[in-house]
């Protein structure tokens, strides 16, 4: 399966955030958007629509877009700050540690055009150190949805929470891989596939190469099974469920589309080398360097070394 | 030199003595820009143009704590003994403005963003008004512009910006640093209405602040203020933008001059 071919499966996770947002503003007075021009490529026209009071829109200016939206969120309204991440959270990271975290608001920063995944826009679009910036903030909570129903589920339960939260974002249409009936709950890892030889965790649909990967392995190599981890919560993060993975696998591989430095793979170590469990471990994420354009993004991820040739090679060498 | 002649004028003294005195004992504070802006807090604080149990107060400049401290506790938000402890370990008062303290909304310490802040909190609550305090060197910073373009889209006639101008930042003067000109003409052609008052004027201050509260459009005091004022030889002298380890001599000189 390739995620880049259209299928009737692959959906749109920055549209399903956008009609969720829609659709909880209809029963949630107090659901504020702040915008900064991107209002179309985020799915909000119909918010703006019909709740022009409650749709601010700030132009192109991150740094008072939020602390408008920490002003907003003081005053008692749930307010997501809406843009792409190498806009916000990157232009107005300062902003967002004082105004937001600091002051511990009621503010969701939605950053869309994450990653690699970005594609033709080239290397300022795709936003590479999102999680790096936002997972080092005090108070900051940070979730990355791996497709467009988990987008949606994360999105209604950060419309109840009071907390300052970073949800990361993808341009493309994605395939769906849960069930409708999926239920998400902060700070909790889902085992998406249960297997015996090694652990994959990672967040965003990246982790849809995993699932090709086990698809190729099962046809090449059956005996060799993945466990495939979502952590779609990045902080808090469920380190329980990577524990009891690796201490069956005792081998653990990230994949995710971010720098190194930083990304969910440095955090895990960081715990694992603190615990009793010492698993074989290969971090696979973009290594100090920028993108570049392309118009398939599985050529980057190839390039960069975190595509399903790359995953496959490393499966071989913490398998032998 | 302080001027008497509004019946609050003897809190010019006595704040600027409990001001020293906190600065002293503590051994660190921004005492230059806190002398220049007290008058405009206590015109803020102690007149009853504004309830701040509804209205809001945003100190932008969060290195002006030591004069919003001082002017928190003379109306009694917390005990006067407590301004000793500012910056120490566990205490309350946050060596930049915070809002672990009785009486603050916003905590500060990065310039430029509390504007933006203050429209935030006059557009979500708009039967308020938001009163905002920043400097003049703040105005360096990008974010206030953006502010102040957002506050005129939004029709923000319930946002005061005061613009504590001393003319003076850390290094230097503000025309050496970076030059903006005239700030007054800048927010008219952004939308906003202006006025120009004596920043120490204490009559004139709580004049121009009941006229700000009715308006439709957002408005911009500017305050000419004195770095320092209050104490000679900290009158327009940066060196005084902040203190470490006053000596007693200094101190005691100071203290001299404080007097109604």
């Amino acid at each position: 399966m390739n995620s880049n071919t259209k299928s009737s499966e692959n959906q749109s996770i920055r549209q399903s955030f956008g009609e969720t947002i829609f659709k909880l503003a209809q029963n949630n007075p107090n659901l504020y958007v702040v915008s900064m021009d991107l209002k179309s490529s985020l799915y909000l026209t119909d918010f703006a629509r019909k709740f022009p009071h409650r749709f601010v829109e700030c132009g192109i200016a991150e740094n008072n877009a939020a602390a408008i939206a920490a002003g907003l969120a003081k005053t008692g309204k749930t307010v997501f700050l809406c843009s792409f991440a190498c806009f916000s959270p990157a232009i107005n990271w300062a902003v967002i540690r004082q105004s937001i975290c600091y002051n511990n608001l009621n503010v969701k920063i939605v950053g869309s055009h994450a990653g690699l995944m970005t594609g033709d826009l080239g290397a300022t679009h795709q936003m590479l150190e999102d999680i790096a910036i936002m997972s080092s903030l005090s108070n900051m909570e940070v979730f990355s949805p791996i497709d467009a129903v988990e987008t949606q589920k994360i999105t209604t339960i950060l419309s109840r929470s009071r907390r300052p939260a970073y949800l990361r974002l993808v341009r493309q249409s994605t395939p769906i891989l849960y069930d409708k009936k999926m239920s998400f709950t902060i700070g909790k890892s889902q085992i998406l596939k249960k297997g015996k030889d090694i652990t994959i965790i990672g967040h965003g649909p990246i982790l849809n190469e995993a699932f090709e990967v086990q698809s190729q392995l099962l046809l090449q190599k059956p005996n060799i099974s993945l466990e495939i981890i979502n952590c779609s919560s990045i902080k808090p993060l469920d380190f329980e469920t990577i524990f009891k993975s690796i201490k069956k696998t005792g081998r653990l591989i990230c994949l995710e589309d971010h720098q190194k430095n930083g990304g969910l793979g440095q955090m895990v170590a960081s715990q694992i080398l603190a615990s009793k469990f010492h698993p074989k471990f290969i971090h696979l994420a973009v290594d100090n360097q920028f993108g570049q354009s392309a118009k398939d993004y599985h050529q980057l991820y190839d390039n960069y070394n975190i595509g399903t040739k790359s995953l496959v090679s490393a499966i071989k060498k913490i398998y032998g | 030199m302080l001027n008497f002649n509004h019946p609050l004028d003897h809190l010019k003294t006595e704040l600027r003595r409990d001001l020293l005195n906190m600065i002293y004992q503590s051994g660190s504070g921004h005492i230059g820009g806190s002398l220049s802006s007290l008058d405009i807090l206590i015109s803020l604080y102690h007149s009853d143009i504004f309830d701040f149990t509804k209205d809001h107060f945003v100190l932008s400049a969060g290195h002006l704590a030591c004069a919003l401290y001082t002017v928190l506790a003379s109306k009694n938000y917390f005990p006067k003994k407590l301004l000793s402890t500012y910056t120490s370990f566990d205490s309350i008062l946050q060596g930049h403005i915070s809002a672990s303290v009785p009486g603050v909304e916003y905590s500060s310490g990065s310039l430029g963003q509390g504007l933006s802040f203050a429209a935030g909190l006059a557009l979500g609550d708009p039967k308020t008004t938001a009163v905002c305090l920043t400097t003049d060197g703040e105005h360096q910073e990008g974010q206030i512009w953006e502010a102040a373009m957002f506050a005129n889209k939004y029709k923000l006639g319930n946002l005061i910006n005061i613009i504590d101008v001393n003319g003076f930042q850390i290094d230097g003067s503000t025309d050496q640093i970076m030059p903006l000109k005239s700030l007054a003409a800048k927010y008219i052609q952004f939308g906003w209405t202006v006025t120009t008052v004596d920043g120490h004027d204490i009559s004139k201050l709580i004049k121009v602040l009941k006229q700000s509260k009715k308006s439709d459009y957002p408005n911009c005091i500017i305050a000419k203020t004195t770095l320092g004022k209050g104490i000679s030889f900290m009158e327009n002298n940066f060196k005084y933008h902040d203190v470490k380890n006053l000596d007693e001599k200094v101190y005691l000189a100071a203290k001299d001059e404080l007097q109604y």
